[in-house]
C-alpha cells in the first residue's frame, strides 16, 4: 500500500507536543471536575480536533503533557491510540504550573531529538503544515539560529474568532518573514505599563521595513527546533510561551536566536482559550470553516452524523417530536429525544438528551445525559453532563453549569452565573457534603454558586478583573461600558478608572468631540451663562490637552447646530437670536487674527455640511458672518483674506455658494476700505476680479 | 479479518475521512486495490463469509466518506463478482456430480426469467464450499481493475463520432475523462470548446488552460454568461462526480445552471463516464450525497464583522435531473438515460444496495 511505502520514505519521525494542561481557570467550575482538553466541542473532545490536525499534518509520535485529572486524559487517550496511526505517549506530572514548566520536563526527559510541533490540546485547525514544516526546515539549514516558527492567522479586528483579552502585538519583517517583537496586549490596560510598548531601536537599523500588527489571530502552534526546551531549562523564569519566551527571546542581545512567523491566510485555526472562545469555535465549525473537520465528517468512531439544509447535524437516532422546530445551526447527538413544541437554535445537544415539551434553547450548549423538563428556557450557557432542569427553569445568557448539577422547578438563573454540585472546599474526594444552596438552586435543586477560590492568581498580581470577565461566554461588551459609566457618575475623582476606561475604548477626538456636544447641549437646555460655558469648554480642553483650533472646530457647528434656519422669529431658534445668545462663546474661542481666518473657514464648512440645502445654509451662514463681524469676532482683515483665499474658493458646491452669499457684504468691506486709504485701490480692485 | 489487511482499512478510513483521498476514480481504485487484499490474505471458505467480509470492509469505507459514491460502487462491483463466480462454480459441479441435462442457473438475477422468481433466497446458495475459487475470484477482480485502468481509452476513442468539425463545445469543471475525450477529438477534427470558469474554484480555468495546451481553442467564460451563449453552442459536454440510478447526475455545482440552460436551448446535453460511477442508489432528496464545503471561498474568513452576520453554504455538487441529460457515453458505448436500470442490473446484485451483513 502507498500510505506505508511513504512513512517510511521520510528519514525522521515528525514528533509533535501537546500541552493538554490550559494553566488557568477560564472553564472553572467545568474543569474541577474533568480536563480542559477533554470538553466536548460539538459533541467531540476538544482534544481530537489537536490529534486531527496533527495526524493530517504527517506527525507519527506524539507527547501529551497533561497535569490535572492526567487518569482522565490517559485513558482518552489510550483509547483514541488504537483507532489512529500516530503512536501516542502521555507524561504526567503533578507539579506542572506552566508552558515553561512542561518544556523544562521535556528537556529533563530528553524525548524530543529533532524539530518538533508544540501545540495545546485545545487547537481546532485544518490548515497543513507541510509549508511550514518545510520552510522551517530551509531556514534551519540556512540559518542554526532560527529556533521557532510561529504560525500566524490573519483576521479583523473584531473577529468573533479572536480571543477577546488575549491580543497581541507583532513586530514583524515580511521579507525575512522575521518576527522582531512581541507584546502581549490585554483588552483593558488599567496601568500605565499596559498601554506602552518598549522595542529595541535597533531593530529599525536592521531592518528598512517592518509592520507592526494587531490583526492576527495567534493560535500557538509553533514549530520548535531542539534548542527550545533547552533555552526554557536556561532560563528558569519563563513561563508562558508568548509572554516570556518569545518576548525574552527577542529582546535578549546575548542568545542571538531568532524567531519567525508563517502567515496563514485561507485555513481556519484557532483555539479554544476561553468560554468565549468556546463559543465561536463552536459556531465556525458548525459553519463549516473548519471543513473537513465537521460534525458530519465523524471525527468520532461511532458517530453517525448527518448534515441537513440549514447547517443542522442529526445523528440517525434522534427522535424529533413532530412540531418541534430545528431552526438553524443545530447539531443533536445520538439518542436524545425533543419533545413537542421544543425550539432549538444556534445549539449543540449531546447525546441522550431529553428535551422537554415548549423549550427554547438558543445559542447554549447542552453535554450529555442533560435532562430539560418542559418549558424551559436555556440562552447563550454551557450545560455540563449529566445536569436536570426542572419545569419552568430559565437559564439567562453566559451561565456555567456544572456536572450534576439540579436547577429546581421555575428557577430563573441569573446571567453569569457559575454552579457547581461539588462540595465547598475539596476536589475529587466527597467526603464533604454539599450544602445546596436553596437560593440559586430552588428549594429541589442540588448545587451551589461557585466562587474563584481568592488568591489562586497569585502570580499575575494586578490583574484587571474587567481582562477576565471579557473573555467569558456571551458576554456583552455593552454592559461593560454601562457599568462603567455607572462608575464615573458615582465617583467624584476625575481620574477614576471608568473614565480612564473610555479613553483607551474611543480615540481622544471622538471622545473631544462627544464632550463638547454634551456641554453644549447642556448649557444650551439649562440655559447657562455663556461664561460659565466658556469655563467649562476652557476645563475640557485642558483636561483634553487640546488647543483652541481643535475647540474652534466643534464649538462653532456645535452653536450653529442649534440654529433653525425655518424657525419664525421669537421662537427663540433663528440665527439671530441664538448668536445674540450664544455668539460671544465663538469669540472666546478667537483670539488673534490667524484664529480669525480659521474661525472663517469652519463657519463656512459647519454651514455647509450642517444644512443640505443651500437655501438654509445661506440663510444661516449670512446673518452668522454678519454677527461675527459686527461683535468684531472676525475683523474685516480676516474676512478679506478668507474670501480672497484659494482655500475658500475650494470645496463642495454648497460651500462655494456660501461663499457667494458673502459678497455684497465683501463689497460693502472693500468700498469702505477704499474710502480710507486711495492708494491700496488699485491692488483691491486687482484682487477682486 | 487478519490484522495486517485492518491496519489497511484503518488507514484508507482514515485517509477518506480526513479528505487527503478525494475524487471518484482515485477512490476507486484505492478501494478496489485493498479488496484485492482483503480478497487474497483472508480465510475464508464459505461464499458467505466472503461476501460477508467484503461487505463489512465496504461498509467502513462507505461511512468513512458516504459521499464518493465510487466506494460503494466498486465493492458492489466485486460482489457481484464472487456472486457469479460461486454460481459458475456450483453450476459446473452439479453439471459434473448429477446429470447433463440439468439447466444451468441464469448467471444473473436480471433476466426476465428470473424477474419473475422468487430472489429472496439466494443468498444461501453460496454456503457451499468452494475450491480453486480464490485464484477464479482474484482474476475476475483483477480484470475490474484493467477496466479501471482502460476506462479513459475506451471512452475518448468514442470521440469522433460525437464531435464534428467547427463546433462550438460547451463544458465546466475540470473533469478528466472529458479532457481526453476533447484531446482525442482534437487530433482529428477542429472545433472551438468555451469552458465555463467554475467559481468558487476555479476548475474551468485549469481545465481551458490544460486544453489550449494541447493545441484546442479553448475560451474561458464566466459562469454567468453561460446562458447568453449558450444560443451559439452545439453540444455540451460534462463530466460527472456520480451518476444515480435514475440517470441523475451528482456534478460539480454550476452543472445543473448550464445543463438548464442548454435544454432551453434544445441544446445536446453529452455525460462522459466511467461505469465505475454509475451508482444503484436513488436520491432521495437534491441534497443527498452533496458535500458542503467551507464557504472560506465564497466570503473569506477574515471578513470578520460580516461573517457572524450571514450564513455561507458552500455545496460543491449540484444534482441533476435525468431529464436534462440526454446521452450518456460510458466505456461501454453510448446510452440514453432510460437504459442506466440495465446496466445497473447487469453490473450489481440488488442485495447489495446496502451492506448490511447477510444472514
Amino acid at each position: 500500500m502507498p500510505p506505508k511505502e511513504k512513512v517510511e520514505s521520510t528519514e525522521q519521525v515528525l514528533q509533535a507536543v501537546i500541552l493538554a494542561d490550559s494553566f488557568d481557570e477560564r472553564f472553572q467550575p467545568i474543569t474541577l471536575e474533568t480536563a480542559r482538553c477533554l470538553l466536548p466541542l460539538c459533541n467531540v473532545p476538544l482534544i481530537s480536533y489537536t490529534f486531527e490536525f496533527l495526524a493530517v499534518a504527517g506527525v507519527q509520535e506524539v507527547f501529551v503533557f497533561c497535569c490535572s485529572h492526567s487518569d482522565k486524559v490517559k485513558a482518552f487517550v489510550k483509547k483514541y491510540e488504537k483507532s489512529s496511526n500516530m503512536k501516542i505517549n502521555t507524561i504526567v506530572s503533578q507539579e506542572l504550573m506552566s508552558v515553561g514548566d512542561a518544556m523544562r520536563e521535556l528537556d529533563a526527559k530528553q524525548l524530543i531529538d529533532t524539530d518538533f510541533i508544540l501545540v495545546t490540546g485545545d487547537v481546532v485547525s485544518n490548515m497543513k503544515l507541510d509549508q511550514v514544516l518545510e520552510e522551517h526546515r530551509a531556514r534551519r539549514q540556512a540559518d542554526k539560529s532560527a529556533i521557532m516558527t510561529m504560525v500566524l492567522k490573519k483576521a479583523s479586528p473584531q473577529h468573533r474568532s479572536r480571543s477577546v483579552g488575549d491580543g497581541s502585538l507583532f513586530v514583524l519583517d515580511q521579507g525575512s518573514k522575521e518576527c522582531l517583537h512581541y507584546q502581549p496586549v490585554k483588552a483593558f490596560k488599567s496601568t500605565r505599563e499596559d498601554r506602552r510598548m518598549t522595542m529595541n531601536m535597533e531593530i529599525f537599523d536592521k531592518h528598512p521595513e517592518i509592520q507592526l500588527r494587531n490583526d492576527l489571530i495567534d493560535c500557538q502552534v509553533d514549530i520548535c527546533s531542539v534548542e527550545v526546551p533547552a533555552l526554557f531549562t536556561e532560563n528558569f523564569d519563563y513561563q508562558d510561551i508568548r509572554a516570556d519566551f518569545v518576548h525574552g527571546i527577542l529582546t535578549s542581545d546575548l542568545l542571538g536566536k531568532t524567531i519567525h512567523f508563517h502567515e496563514v491566510s485561507d485555513v481556519y485555526a484557532a483555539r479554544v482559550r476561553s468560554t468565549q472562545m468556546y463559543d465561536a469555535v463552536s459556531k465556525d465549525i458548525i459553519s463549516r470553516w473548519t471543513f473537513p473537520m465537521v460534525p458530519d465528517s465523524n471525527l468520532q468512531v461511532g458517530d453517525c452524523y448527518e448534515y441537513r439544509r440549514g447547517l443542522v447535524y442529526k445523528e440517525k437516532s434522534v427522535v424529533l417530536s413532530r412540531t418541534c422546530v430545528v431552526e438553524e445551526k443545530v447539531v443533536i447527538g445520538a439518542n436524545t429525544q425533543i419533545d413537542e413544541m421544543a425550539v432549538l437554535s444556534n445549539c449543540v445537544i449531546g447525546k441522550n438528551c431529553v428535551i422537554g415539551a415548549n423549550v427554547k434553547i438558543d445559542n447554549a450548549y447542552i453535554w450529555d445525559n442533560v435532562v430539560i423538563k418542559d418549558n424551559c428556557v436555556v440562552q447563550h450557557s454551557i450545560i455540563a453532563n449529566d445536569a436536570v432542569l426542572e419545569q419552568g427553569v430559565t437559564i439567562n445568557k453566559g451561565c456555567l453549569i456544572s456536572f450534576k448539577v439540579t436547577v429546581g422547578a421555575n428557577t430563573t438563573v441569573p446571567a453569569y452565573s457559575r454552579l457547581t454540585a461539588l462540595a465547598e472546599g475539596e476536589d475529587d474526594d466527597s467526603d464533604a457534603e454539599l450544602i445546596s444552596d436553596p437560593a440559586v438552586v430552588g428549594a429541589t435543586g442540588r448545587g451551589r454558586s461557585f466562587t474563584e477560590a481568592e488568591g489562586s492568581d497569585d502570580e499575575d498580581e494586578v490583574e484587571d478583573p474587567k481582562n477576565k470577565q471579557v473573555s467569558m461566554l456571551a458576554f456583552d461588551m455593552s454592559e461593560l461600558m454601562l457599568s462603567a459609566k455607572e462608575q464615573e457618575d458615582s465617583a467624584s475623582d476625575f481620574e477614576s478608572e471608568a473614565s480612564d476606561l473610555e479613553e483607551d475604548l474611543i480615540s481622544p477626538e471622538e471622545e473631544l468631540d462627544r464632550e463638547v456636544a454634551a456641554t453644549l447641549d447642556r448649557a444650551f437646555q439649562d440655559g447657562h451663562d455663556v461664561d460659565i460655558a466658556v469655563l467649562e469648554l476652557n476645563t475640557l480642553r485642558m483636561a483634553t490637552f487640546s488647543n483652541f483650533k481643535e475647540m474652534r472646530k466643534r464649538v462653532i457647528p456645535g452653536v450653529l447646530k442649534h440654529i433653525d434656519p425655518v424657525a419664525k422669529p421669537g421662537s427663540g431658534k433663528t440665527a439671530k437670536e441664538i448668536l445674540n445668545r450664544w455668539g460671544s462663546l465663538v469669540g472666546k474661542m478667537i483670539h488673534d487674527e490667524e484664529d480669525q481666518l480659521d474661525g472663517a473657514y469652519i463657519l463656512q464648512r459647519a454651514c455647509a455640511t450642517l444644512y443640505q440645502d443651500v437655501a438654509q445654509a445661506q440663510r444661516v451662514f449670512a446673518p452668522a458672518l454678519r454677527y461675527f463681524y459686527d461683535e468684531d469676532i472676525l475683523e474685516e482683515d480676516a474676512i478679506l483674506e478668507w474670501y480672497h483665499s484659494e482655500k475658500s474658493q475650494q470645496g463642495t458646491d454648497i460651500e462655494k455658494k456660501l461663499r457667494e452669499v458673502a459678497a455684497p457684504m465683501i463689497q460693502h468691506l472693500e468700498q469702505s476700505d477704499s474710502e480710507e486709504s486711495d492708494d491700496e485701490d488699485d491692488e483691491e480692485d486687482e484682487d477682486s476680479e | 479479518m487478519s490484522k495486517g489487511t485492518n491496519d489497511l482499512v484503518d488507514i484508507l478510513v482514515a485517509k477518506l475521512k480526513r479528505r487527503q483521498l478525494v475524487g471518484s476514480s482515485a477512490v476507486a481504485q484505492a478501494t478496489l486495490k485493498l479488496l484485492i487484499v482483503v480478497i487474497s490474505k483472508n480465510n475464508w471458505s464459505k461464499a458467505n463469509d466472503l461476501l460477508n467480509l467484503v461487505r463489512s470492509v465496504g461498509q467502513r469505507l462507505i461511512e468513512a466518506n458516504p459521499t464518493e459514491l465510487a466506494i460503494g460502487n466498486i465493492v458492489r462491483r466485486v460482489l457481484h463478482v464472487i456472486r457469479e463466480e460461486f454460481r459458475d462454480a456450483e453450476a459446473s459441479s452439479k453439471s459434473d456430480d448429477h446429470s447433463e441435462f440439468q439447466t444451468v442457473p441464469l448467471t444473473t438475477s436480471s433476466s426476465m426469467y428470473n424477474l419473475l422468481s422468487e430472489t429472496g433466497s439466494d443468498d444461501k446458495e453460496y454456503t457451499h464450499a468452494s475450491h480453486n475459487l480464490r485464484s477464479d475470484i482474484i482474476q475476475e477482480v483483477r480484470d475490474i481493475r484493467i477496466e479501471l485502468d482502460t476506462i479513459y481509452e475506451n471512452i475518448k476513442n468514442q470521440a469522433t463520432n460525437h464531435i464534428h468539425s467547427n463546433e462550438i463545445i460547451m463544458t465546466i469543471g475540470r473533469s478528466r475523462t472529458v479532457e481526453e475525450f476533447l484531446k482525442m477529438a482534437s487530433s482529428k477534427r477542429k472545433f472551438h470548446v468555451l469552458v465555463a470558469e467554475t467559481a468558487p474554484s476555479y476548475l474551468g480555468q485549469q481545465m481551458a488552460l490544460e486544453l489550449s495546451k494541447a493545441g484546442i481553442e479553448a475560451t474561458v467564460i464566466p459562469d454567468s454568461a453561460v446562458f447568453a451563449v449558450m444560443s451559439r453552442v452545439n453540444k455540451v459536454i460534462l463530466g460527472t462526480h456520480a451518476v444515480l440510478a435514475n440517470g441523475g447526475l451528482v456534478a460539480i455545482s454550476g452543472t445543473h445552471m448550464m445543463a438548464a440552460a442548454a435544454k432551453h436551448h434544445s441544446i445536446p446535453v453529452v455525460v462522459c463516464t466511467g461505469l465505475y460511477k454509475l451508482s444503484p442508489l436513488y436520491p432521495h432528496d437534491e441534497d443527498s450525497f452533496n458535500v458542503v464545503m467551507n464557504p472560506d471561498a465564497v466570503l473569506g474568513f477574515e471578513e470578520g464583522d460580516l461573517m457572524e452576520k450571514v450564513t455561507v453554504t458552500n455545496p460543491y455538487y449540484d444534482y441533476v435531473s435525468p431529464e436534462f441529460v440526454n446521452l450518456f457515453i460510458t466505456n461501454q458505448g453510448g446510452h440514453p438515460p432510460s437504459y442506466l436500470y440495465r446496466l445497473i442490473v447487469e453490473n450489481y446484485d440488488p442485495n447489495d444496495h446496502t451492506f448490511d451483513p447477510l444472514a
